[in-house]
């Protein structure tokens, strides 16, 4: 019977047609799809994380590390879904007004996706306004903001503001980006700021630890 | 304004020899909107005025970023502020009407070997040059009587993956297929290069290539070190000797911080880098004791530091920058990426005073 540990491994190692088949032996083997995603998929993303923020891997590797991860949770998905389990916390994810920037958005998605937070991604030149519209309906506990260019710093002051204004007391808004540094954060009053991908999940993981 | 010995072309030649020169050669660019707002508060025309102000001492005259589809520009959609057209190189881009920025990539046309090999390579191999050699013999005519530092521009191979293949496809297949991504890099190096030698070919004798890429962000390089150097390192060598052959030198631009391949970007030949991005925590201070006497190096002013419109705090920067990268006798002013619209036209001619001020030998 495989083990779970091995199911890590090959997450951590990008290798998608095995993790796919260990998912595959796991689940016949009895051991059940929630835990299989907590104590299999989860912890192999972690590892990429850690080794990305020690520069031992880079972009690529986390890449194919988050696709492996994502081809098994095809299969986990819809037996998660009928048996009602759901990720615990939700993040909305969004790049500033002004912004039609990406890369870094879609990096870090993954890698909250990879620690098993369910993300719902607003795309780019995401207004205020559409950010809290999220916040709300989706209850999001994490708000993350990206932004790469020094003239939308303004806007994503103004979606901190909007969203403090609105009084969301289970939501934590963090951000990054290019320009963005922790001073920033704390200028315009976020809960949290990432400098990178690997960051960004120990960040989240801290800020929604705080809530009630 | 000031008093001179040497044209620009001598300055940045010298430069590159670490032989003394009067000042810091000087080169620098600018948002559109930047040029806006100046224009609103005094600057007279446009960006070459600004440029003259500053005694540029660099002429372009040539971009060369081979597309796949020449003249393909196909609108898909647009709202009141943004457009997303399939452009000439197959990709899905939308991009704001009116205004700079980088674009979101919604789709890219060659996501598999199979698409590269059918269509994208035989398309990109037969595309028409470009290049419009005749206006660069003109520009080159001019730089020469201001005796500027001329040099032809282009994108390298990395650049052209991410915009053929988009950044996912593209990084995956690093590890998925690398052959592929080395005949991509392959292919569109030997197309730039052909259009390079068409200006050549003019009777041009440019003095240097200004290599353009962006290869890294705040993090690091996006591909490891090792990845770059089996993969993309072979090209930009290939470029790099290419000038070196035709009695040019390199300077290579990559935003982001890149302080892990500075000896390969140095083994592959490249003789400066540019713009050295503050935000990333590329420092001159630091790396031109350690580099500058192999790499020289253009840029590392902040920008953030500039937007603050704060003179004292630019000052500093300005000061102790110049410092670091006088002393090795192979340093150039630049913005450490392009000049924003925050900088208001009296900061930025105070700037240009700090510039004449710090930038002497």
């Amino acid at each position: 019977m495989p083990l779970l540990t091995d199911l890590t491994a090959a997450v951590a190692a990008g290798k998608r047609t095995d993790t796919v088949r260990l998912t595959q032996e796991l689940l016949a083997a009895g051991t059940g799809p929630q835990a299989i995603v907590e104590q299999g998929l989860v912890p192999g993303m972690a590892i990429v994380g850690d080794q990305f923020k020690r520069n031992e891997i880079f972009v690529p590797e986390m890449l194919v590390a988050a696709r492996a991860m994502k081809e098994a949770l095809k299969l986990l998905e819809p037996m998660l879904a009928s048996a009602g389990i759901k990720p615990k916390y939700t993040a909305i994810i969004g790049t500033v007004q002004g912004d039609l920037h990406d890369i870094g958005k879609n990096l870090i998605s993954m890698m909250w996706r990879g620690a098993n937070f369910a993300v719902i991604d607003l795309g780019t030149n995401v207004p205020p306004e559409k950010y809290l519209a999220a916040a709300q309906e989706h209850k999001a506990h994490l708000v993350g903001l990206s932004a790469l260019l020094t003239t939308t710093m303004p806007a994503m002051k103004e979606t901190v503001r909007a969203l403090k204004a609105a009084g969301l007391p289970n939501t934590r808004i963090m951000i990054g980006g290019a320009p963005i540094t922790q001073a920033f954060a704390t200028d315009i009053g976020a809960d949290g700021y990432a400098a990178d991908a690997g960051t960004a999940v120990d960040v989240a993981k801290q800020l929604v630890a705080s809530l009630a | 304004m000031s008093t001179t010995s040497m044209t620009g072309c001598e300055r940045v030649n010298r430069m590159f020899a670490r032989q003394d020169q009067d000042r810091i050669p000087r080169q620098d660019t600018f948002w559109p909107e930047t040029i806006t707002r100046w224009q609103r508060e005094g600057l007279q025309w446009d960006h070459h005025d600004a440029l003259r102000l500053l005694e540029a001492d660099f002429a372009g005259l040539c971009w060369s970023w081979p597309p796949v589809f020449p003249g393909q520009r196909e609108l898909l959609r647009e709202d009141a502020e943004t457009e997303t057209v399939r452009d000439a190189w197959g990709g899905i881009v939308r991009t704001w009407k009116g205004r700079s920025g980088t674009p979101e990539h919604v789709g890219f046309g060659c996501d598999s070997r199979a698409i590269w090999e059918k269509t994208y390579r035989p398309a990109m191999l037969a595309a028409p040059n470009q290049v419009d050699v005749q206006m660069a013999a003109v520009r080159y005519a001019d730089a020469r009587k201001l005796g500027q530092w001329t040099h032809l521009s282009g994108v390298e191979g990395f650049e052209a993956l991410r915009k053929i293949l988009g950044d996912e496809t593209c990084l995956m297949a690093m590890v998925d297929d690398p052959e592929w991504i080395r005949d991509v890099v392959a292919v569109h190096t030997e197309v730039v290069l052909r259009s390079w030698q068409s200006v050549l070919d003019q009777g041009v004798k440019p003095d240097g290539l200004w290599i353009y890429g962006d290869m890294a962000f705040n993090h690091a390089t996006m591909c490891s070190p090792a990845m770059y150097r089996e993969l993309v390192w072979p090209f930009h060598k290939q470029m790099a000797d290419w000038a070196h052959e035709r009695g040019m030198k390199v300077i290579y631009h990559t935003d982001g911080r890149v302080s892990g391949v500075l000896d390969l970007y140095i083994q592959a030949g490249f003789d400066c880098l540019q713009p050295i991005e503050a935000k990333a925590g590329m420092d001159i201070r630091q790396f031109a004791p350690t580099h500058g006497d192999r790499l020289a190096m253009i840029g590392n002013i902040d920008v953030m530091k500039m937007a603050t419109n704060d003179l004292g705090l630019i000052e500093e920067e300005i000061r102790t920058k110049f410092a670091a990268g006088m002393a090795t006798r192979g340093y150039a002013y630049h913005s450490d990426h392009s000049v924003p619209p925050q900088v208001s036209w009296d900061t930025y001619k105070a700037i240009i005073g700090m510039v004449e001020r710090y930038g002497y030998y």
